[in-house]
C-alpha cells in the first residue's frame, strides 16, 4: 500500500525526542522501548547527533526531549546540551536518576539544560525496587532529585501509575511537594510494545482508575498553582481516543539511538513504513516528503466511522500503532474509541484482566546475542 | 485576579522566551509546554526576569509608554492573571519592601 505522492509538509515539529541510547539500569515492565532494542555499537556518534540537532532547530523544532533509556549512560550528554543551548534549543533530560553524580548534574546544568524529568516508579521503597528491577533504587532518586533542586532546575517528577501503586497516588503528590518539584506528571500506563505484553500485570481496576481521578481532582483544588499536575488516562478506559503525538508527523518527530527517525516512538509496530535514517537522508525532507511521515497525515487514509466523525481534526482516529497492535489494521478506528466496532471486546478483556490476579512482569532487558 | 502595588511577580522557573525565525514570532518555552505570547507579554516577562513588584512594575510600563498609571494598571492586570493562572508567573503577595 503506497500512500500518493502529496504535497511537502510545511508545518514545523515543535519537539524532538531524542533516544540517546536503549541502554538502561531500569527495566520497567510498561518501557516505552520497542521490544527489539539497539546495541551500544549501533548508537549514533556525538557528532551525528551534534549535526542532528542543527537540522532540527533549522527545521523549527523548539524543545528537545533527552530520553533512552538512560540518556545519562551517554558520556556525551553535557556536549549534546551545550549544542542544543547554543542552538537555543530548550532542552529536557528525561531520567530515571539512579546513576547520576552531583557533579553530573553540575556539568549538565553549566552547560545549559532547561528541566529534568525524573521518574519515580514507587514511593514505597520495596515497591519502586520491583517494578524498576533495581535494588535501591527510591534513595537514590530522591538523592538526585534534591540535588536538581539544589541547583535550582525545574523538576518534574513523572509517576506512571498502574494496578501495583496507584493505591499510593497520594503519597506522591506529597512526595511532589516535599521535594519542591514543578510539576508532577500522573499518567496511566499506554499499552504499547513492553506494556502490551505486561497488559494482564498492569491494567488497573475501573474504580482504581476512577479513585485516581478524584485525588488528582482534589489535589489540584487544593494546591492551586503550588503544584502543576498533568494527568494522563489510560485510553482503553477513555471515551475518546488520544491525539496521539497530537497527530501522526504533527507535532513530534523521534530519533532513535541509532539514527532511525518515526513520528512517534511506537511507530515501527506498522508493517510496510520505511523509516529514514539521520545518516542517510536531511531530518528535514524525512519530515517534509518521506512517506513514512506522509502515510497517515490528513483526513484522506481514513475510513468510516473516522472519515466523516464530527471529531477526526481532534483525535485524527486515534492512535495508528494502537490499531496496528489490537486489530492488526493500521488504518482501523484506534479501539480505545466507543465508536469502534471492537471496543467492547478490547474493553471486556482489559476488565478481565484487570479482575484476575497480575501475572509476574515480564522485565524490560537486552536480551543476550544469540550465539 | 487583581494584584497589590506590593506583589511581587517573577517569571516562573524554566520558562524561557526567544524569537523564533522559522516561525517569525516569539515562543515561550516551559517544561513540556510551547505558548506563542503576545507583544506585550513579552514585554511583560522580560520585566519580570528578576523578581519585581507589581506597583514597580506598572510605574516602570508607564513611563516608558508615557500613558497614566490607573490605565497600564488595569490592562496589565488582566494580562497578568493569565499569565499567573498559565504558571508563567509565579505571584508572592504582600512580600515586597
Amino acid at each position: 500500500m503506497t500512500a500518493p505522492a502529496r504535497e511537502p509538509w510545511r508545518e514545523p515539529p515543535i519537539g524532538l525526542l531524542a533516544e540517546l541510547t536503549h541502554r538502561c539500569p531500569l527495566a520497567c515492565p510498561y518501557c516505552s522501548n520497542p521490544l527489539e532494542l539497539t546495541r551500544r555499537e549501533r548508537e549514533l556518534s556525538t557528532a551525528s547527533w551534534e549535526r542532528v540537532l542543527e537540522e532540527a532547530a533549522e527545521l523549527g523544532v523548539l524543545q528537545l526531549h533527552l530520553s533512552g533509556g538512560e540518556p545519562t549512560l551517554r558520556g556525551d550528554l553535557e556536549a549534546i546540551v551545550a549544542r542544543a543551548r547554543a542552538l537555543e534549543l530548550y532542552s529536557n533530560l528525561i531520567t530515571a536518576g539512579v546513576g547520576v553524580s552531583e557533579r553530573r548534574l553540575e556539568a549538565l546544568a553549566a552547560a545549559g539544560l532547561d528541566h529534568v524529568q525524573l521518574s519515580v516508579q514507587d514511593v514505597d521503597p520495596a515497591g519502586c525496587d520491583r517494578i524498576g528491577g533495581f535494588q535501591g533504587s527510591l534513595a537514590r532518586k530522591l538523592a538526585f532529585a534534591r540535588a536538581v533542586r539544589r541547583l535550582g532546575l525545574p523538576l518534574t517528577l513523572n509517576a506512571v501509575v498502574h494496578r501495583h501503586n496507584l493505591d499510593r497516588l497520594e503519597r506522591f503528590v506529597e512526595l511532589a511537594l516535599e521535594l519542591g518539584a514543578d510539576r508532577l506528571e500522573v499518567a496511566h500506563v499506554q499499552y504499547y510494545g513492553w506494556a502490551l505484553a505486561n497488559r494482564a500485570a498492569l491494567m488497573p481496576t475501573r474504580a482504581q482508575l476512577d479513585r485516581s481521578v478524584e485525588i488528582v481532582k482534589a489535589a489540584r483544588a487544593r494546591l492551586g498553582d503550588r503544584l502543576l499536575i498533568d494527568f494522563v488516562v489510560p485510553d482503553y478506559y477513555a471515551t475518546h481516543p488520544k491525539p496521539c503525538a497530537s497527530g501522526w508527523g504533527r507535532a513530534v518527530i523521534v530519533v532513535g539511538p541509532d539514527g532511525r527517525v518515526l513520528p512517534c516512538h511506537a511507530a515501527h509496530v506498522i508493517p510496510g513504513l520505511v523509516f529514514p535514517n539521520v545518516e542517510e537522508k536531511p531530518l528535514r525532507w524525512i519530515w517534509q516528503e518521506s512517506p513514512a511521515f506522509q502515510r497517515f497525515r490528513g483526513l484522506d487514509w481514513m475510513r468510516e466511522p473516522c472519515r466523516s466523525c464530527a471529531r477526526r481534526e481532534i483525535d485524527f482516529g486515534g492512535c495508528r500503532c494502537q490499531a496496528m497492535q489490537l486489530l492488526g489494521d493500521p488504518e482501523a478506528t484506534d479501539p480505545a474509541c466507543t465508536l469502534s466496532p471492537e471496543h467492547a471486546r478490547i474493553m471486556a478483556l482489559a476488565e478481565a484482566e484487570a479482575a484476575a490476579p497480575p501475572p509476574a512482569f515480564r522485565y524490560r532487558r537486552l536480551e543476550p546475542v544469540p550465539a | 485576579m487583581s494584584f497589590a502595588p506590593a506583589d511581587r511577580l517573577v517569571v516562573a522557573r524554566g520558562v524561557r522566551v526567544r524569537f523564533d525565525p522559522v516561525r517569525n514570532c516569539n515562543v515561550l518555552l516551559a517544561p513540556e509546554r510551547v505558548l506563542f505570547p503576545c507583544p506585550t507579554s513579552v514585554e511583560i516577562l522580560g520585566r519580570l526576569a528578576e523578581p519585581r513588584a507589581f506597583g514597580e512594575l506598572v510605574e516602570g510600563l508607564a513611563a516608558e509608554f508615557d500613558a497614566p498609571v490607573e490605565e497600564i494598571a488595569r490592562d496589565v492586570e488582566e494580562l497578568l492573571a493569565d499569565l499567573v493562572a498559565q504558571r508563567v508567573v509565579r505571584v508572592e503577595r504582600g512580600v515586597a519592601p
